[in-house]
């Protein structure tokens, strides 16, 4: 079979390293050894709902009933059909190629090497803004369980206390050597427990309380746009069914699982989003939500539960931030060594230490930044420039998969294609970039000097890297 | 020809001691030299930095166990799930037999254990196979309540071994715990030959029997693995399995 073809120096005179493979279901079989594929299907849905859950149930409910009232639940439902959009064609080209680094690897094939590097090194950027979100999300979660334990100790904690937990899921990341997949797998099952115990019992509530005292609320009381605003906020709850893909290589079965996983991690966080979101604004008015800030799910949980709602929402944000948080770490330090296995980063940021066999300086280049980040504690910043790095790269993928498919290169061989082609990612691509458009434009612009930045590399650094695959 | 798997953590510096070499000479072995990774660690990550070193001394290797005659090959996995990557490798390279290598001379005696439910005739014919004509004694060794049938199989198991030409004993611990008795009893012995059991809710508290004897024992233990996931047949291309057995 015809592996694309490769050539080129970066500036220190490293070339790309791609060898021709043979995957098989169980393994990755190269010239000199064998890679075990040891990630199953509830893996892959536990790096996707658990990377997710965290950001749309716990932290953006009060954040986003405030801009666009009860519709909050439109938005979600938007992120979720664009994601969808994405994940489809993501899920072919996953299977085509299931290797390491996910969107990047797709988009330097089919796109050639200035489109990859440039999505390559968004996405270490944006994975590392998008963990700096999740951190400041466990800040004000840890803030409020230590209120919930009668320890009140006030905002001021909500960063140091960010700031300490990334800083300490770097070292343990850096030093752990035993396994946590394990530890995720249960804590996503906990967590899709409580939420279905809570939602089940709000919902009916919420249903069963129509005509109530809470004020008949409009459903879009601020109108459309703020619902594509809105929107464009919250699908930073979408971003981890990318996060499957950067683990392509190691996952069983690819050809069934992957395209499970992404597509399957989707649908099952934005039903419960939207469910989320109708249980909440039933519960108090959007204006009231918002008040609660960050943290608005516990006041949810107390109203219907009383304070074992409370502590039960307590419990499962602390876990669900965390969670978010650990498994992006994972995804930076992966999305930083495939793009130094290409030769658009020092070689050495992919170095593995021999004590504790753990990649020291990709964990390290994402930890740092990341605390830098964490330190603005800017909720709605972090978000959105996590998604619009993120968007770029789901456009992209898209346009990846139309490239690819208008001239199939002898290579490409995927077991999942795309239903609807070419709407479905003609439609991905124009929705991803779409929803950029209505983001505040700070972040716009943090995120066009973060891509112009990384071009910047490029031209400087790996002009010469040819990654574009035999079109 | 019996294959024998014999795992090893090459990049951990586990090796093979002299004495097992020389033993499973008249084998067929595999050398499946495997990397454990830490979930942060990609495969492919470790083996870009890893691979070389680990071929390097994955080939001396195979040699000392016969490559250059064509009786041993190797492997090398990297992985996350080390239960997975052993059962993957014996399955594809139908290896009836694995190998927990030990610390040992020169063998002169093994002691095989034919307690509880295990395919006595193949752990025997194995048995008969490995020692072949070479002056290796060999004591059956069998831990039961049931003293009467316990000797009547173990002087069974006997015939074929002693029509061999082979020096056979035979060692029955009766009302002892099965484990212990079986350690105890290693100590005459150089290396344990055992049958695999299916894995019971002990197993998964304290290990394998076979990981358990072999860390009491320091000798190399040699596992008969259970015959119908021998038989078992991976449903893949054999040209993807074989893939790096032609190799050295």
């Amino acid at each position: 079979m015809d592996e694309p073809s490769h050539e080129g120096t970066n500036i220190e005179g490293e070339s790309p390293r791609v060898e021709q493979t043979v995957e098989t279901e169980e393994v990755t079989i190269t010239d000199d050894a064998e890679l075990e594929r040891t990630l199953g299907l509830s893996g892959g849905l536990a790096i996707g709902i658990g990377t997710m859950i965290g950001a749309g149930i716990f932290v953006f409910p009060g954040l986003a009933a405030g801009q666009a009232g009860p519709a909050a639940a439109a938005s979600f439902a938007i992120g979720a059909v664009v994601a969808l959009l994405v994940a489809l064609p993501a899920s072919e080209l996953a299977t085509a190629m299931p290797k390491s680094g996910g969107g990047y690897y797709f988009i330097s094939r089919g796109l050639g090497t200035l489109a990859g590097a440039v999505v390559g090194l968004s996405l270490w950027f944006g994975l590392v803004f998008a963990t700096a979100f999740y951190l400041v999300g466990f800040g004000y979660y840890a803030v409020d369980t230590l209120a919930e334990l009668g320890v009140a100790v006030g905002e001021g904690l909500v960063i140091p206390l960010a700031l300490l937990f990334g800083a300490a899921f770097t070292v343990l990341n850096v030093t752990g050597t035993e396994n946590a997949a394990k530890l995720q797998n249960g804590i996503v099952a906990l967590l899709l427990s409580i939420l279905v115990v809570f939602l089940g019992y709000g919902g009916l509530d919420a249903a069963g309380l129509v005509g109530e005292p809470t004020a008949p609320e409009q459903f879009a009381p601020f109108g459309a746009v703020p619902v594509m605003t809105t929107a464009a906020l919250v699908f930073t709850s979408y971003l981890g069914f990318a996060q499957v893909a950067t683990v392509a290589g190691e996952m069983k079965d690819p050809g069934r699982n992957l395209p499970l996983a992404m597509v399957g991690s989707v649908l099952i966080v934005g039903v419960l989003y939207v469910a989320t979101i109708f249980v909440a604004t039933s519960a108090f008015g959007s204006e009231q939500l918002a008040g609660f800030g960050e943290t608005a799910m516990v006041e949810v949980g107390r109203h219907y539960l009383g304070a074992v709602g409370a502590f039960a929402i307590v419990f499962g944000g602390l876990l669900a931030t965390m969670s978010s948080a650990n498994a992006s770490v994972l995804s930076t330090s992966r999305a930083i060594y495939a793009v130094s296995k290409d030769a658009l980063l020092p070689r050495g940021a992919s170095r593995i230490n021999l004590r504790y066999g753990t990649p020291h300086v990709a964990l390290g280049m994402a930890g740092g930044p990341i605390l830098v980040l964490t330190a603005t504690g800017r909720v709605e910043l972090l978000a959105e420039v996590a998604s619009f790095l993120h968007l770029i790269m789901y456009g992209l993928i898209c346009v990846a998969l139309i490239a690819l498919r208008r001239d199939e290169p002898e290579w490409y061989d995927p077991d999942f294609r795309v239903p609807g082609y070419p709407i479905v990612p003609a439609i991905g691509a124009v929705a991803s970039f779409a929803l950029i458009g209505f983001m505040q434009p700070t972040s716009q612009l943090v995120g066009v000097g973060i891509m112009i930045a990384t071009a910047g590399w490029y031209f400087y650094y790996a002009r010469d890297v040819d990654l574009k695959g035999a079109l | 020809m019996t294959r024998i798997l014999v795992p090893l953590a090459v990049l951990e510096g586990e090796s093979v001691s002299a004495g097992l070499t020389a033993l499973l000479e008249p084998m067929y072995v595999t050398v499946l030299g495997y990397h454990v990774l830490p979930e942060q660690t990609p495969p492919d990550q470790a083996r870009d930095q890893y691979g070389e070193r680990a071929t390097d001394a994955l080939e001396d290797l195979a040699t000392e166990f016969g490559a250059a005659e064509g009786t041993a090959d190797y492997r090398l996995v990297f992985t996350h799930d080390r239960e997975q990557t052993f059962d993957r490798i014996a399955a594809e390279t139908r290896s009836e037999v694995y190998a927990i290598p030990g610390a040992t001379g020169p063998i002169d005696r093994l002691l095989v254990a034919l307690t509880g439910d295990v395919a006595v005739e193949r752990i025997v014919s194995f048995v008969g196979e490995l020692v072949g004509d070479r002056e290796i004694g060999v004591t059956l060794f069998l831990a039961t309540d049931d003293e009467p049938a316990g000797r009547e199989l173990l002087e069974t198991a006997a015939v074929p071994l002693a029509a061999r030409g082979i020096d056979v004993g035979t060692e029955l611990a009766a009302d002892r715990p099965p484990l212990e008795a079986l350690v105890d009893a290693a100590v005459d012995h150089d290396a344990v030959v055992m049958g695999e059991r299916a894995p019971s809710l002990l197993t998964l508290v304290f290990g394998e029997d076979a990981e358990r004897v072999a860390a009491e024992s320091v000798g190399p233990v040699l596992v008969v693995r259970n015959v119908d996931e021998v038989d078992e047949d991976p449903d893949q291309d054999p040209d993807d399995r074989t893939a790096n057995t032609e190799e050295s």
